[in-house]
This record gives structure tokens, sequence and C-alpha cells, in this order.
């Protein structure tokens, strides 16, 4: 019994604790979305934070499952429509804008003073 | 008259047109020293001063034990949600997007700057 099921607690464990980080880092992700402004933002990420921190200590697995669910299920029902993405990235406002442009053209710098050359 | 005024012109233009080519030289320097110097040591060390001075300034950690290598969790007592919400704060300062997986792998301050330093080096590779 002992050494599979203190294994299989641990495997157990660190899984949740996974879930639970990237948990938080989508629902403090999705708080910015909500809030837009800074001043804003830190009054909900604190709240955030304190129902997070408020089952620190619960240490039953089947609960801490149970939490994490309710967690996950509350994120996608509150998820922001529409995110903010930064701007270069995949989807952003600036992807792919100012693309290189094709071989043999350049820019002159003479300033318009081609005629006395 | 004419004639004078045509030497005076061209005398004025070569002197302009040697100054503009040592003009055109020190651009061209410096954009080989921008290109350049994204993947030597100078941008990079900017880099990492940028991520070390933002880890100090996190209210929960000590700013005295802030060093390159020290780990934020084991040597610099944050939790893991502490971290997460340090590497956010990171990825606003230097407008970028760290995916999920990636936010584990980031366990000090080197770790973030070189993530960092790797994402402007493809970025200046992709508009190369």
């Amino acid at each position: 019994m002992s050494i599979t099921s203190t294994a299989a607690f641990f495997a157990r464990r660190a899984a949740q604790k996974e879930r639970v980080q990237i948990l938080y880092r989508r629902a403090l992700r999705d708080t910015l979305n909500w809030a837009v402004h800074r001043h804003l933002f830190y009054d909900d990420a604190s709240n955030l934070r304190e129902r997070f921190e408020a089952n620190r200590h619960v240490e039953n697995l089947d609960t801490i499952d149970r939490l994490i669910e309710d967690g996950e299920a509350t994120y996608n029902k509150w998820r922001h429509p529409d995110p903010y993405i930064v701007p270069w990235a995949p989807g952003g406002s600036k992807f792919t804008r100012n693309p290189t442009p094709p071989e043999g053209i350049e820019i002159v710098y003479d300033y318009g003073r081609e005629d006395n050359n | 008259m004419q004639s004078i005024r045509k030497s005076i012109l061209r005398h004025i233009n070569l002197r302009r047109s040697t100054e503009r080519w040592f003009l055109m030289k020190d651009e061209n320097i410096l954009m080989q020293l921008r290109c350049l110097s994204s993947s030597t040591d100078a941008a990079s060390d900017q880099i990492l001063d940028q991520v070390i001075g933002l880890v100090k300034k996190y209210d929960r950690i000590n700013a005295s034990k802030v060093t390159e290598t020290a780990d934020f969790q084991k040597d610099l007592n944050l939790d893991s949600l502490d971290r997460v919400e340090l590497i956010m704060a990171l990825e606003e300062e230097f407008s970028i997007e760290i995916p999920d997986e990636k936010a584990e792998e980031l366990t000090c301050c080197a770790d973030v700057a070189k993530y960092i330093t790797s994402g402007a080096s493809q970025k200046v590779i992709e508009k190369a």
C-alpha cells in the first residue's frame, strides 16, 4: 500500500498544483481584460487572490479537485469575449503589418537634392 | 559669372556629398550595431537589468536577496501564485506573451531575460 499510494498521492498533488497555477494565470489575465484600467485591476486582482487564498489549507484531494473544477467553470463562464492581445502577437492589431519590401526596392536618402549632383 | 557660380556650387556639392557619405556610413554602422546587439551582450545585459529592477519592485520579495540566478520560489520565498503574478508583470513590462507551458519553466531572472532575448532575436530574423 504505502509506496505506490504515496507516489500516487504526490503525483495527484503535483497535477493539482499545476492546474491551479494555470487557472490562476488565466483568471488573472481575464481580470485585466475586464478591468481595462490599472487602478480597477489592482482591486480585482487582490479579490481574485483572496478567493484562491481562502482554500489554501484544504487537504482533502477530492475536495481540491471539486474546487478546481468549480473555479474552472467560473472562469469559463466569465471569460472575456474580446481579450487583449499583444499588438504584434498572432491576432493582435499589428500582426504582420509592415512586411519587408520585395527585393531590389530600397530607400535613397538624398532629401530632394538630386538635381545638383 | 555663371561659371563662378557653377564652380562654387560644385564645390559645395562635393563637400555635401562627402559629408553625406560619412553620415551614411555612420548610419550603417549604427544599423549594424543595432542588429548585432540583439544577439550580443549589450542588449541582453540591459534586459537582464530591467528584469532584475522589476523583480525588486515586487512587494512580496526582499529586494536585497534578488540576484540573477536566485530561484523565485526557493530563494525568494514566493509561492506558486506569486510567481504567476510576477511573470504576468514581466509580460506586461516587455509587451510579450509567454505561453503557459513556457511560463512554468521560468524560475529565475536569468531565465526570463534569456527567454525575452531569444524572442527578440527571432523577431529580428523574421524582419531580415
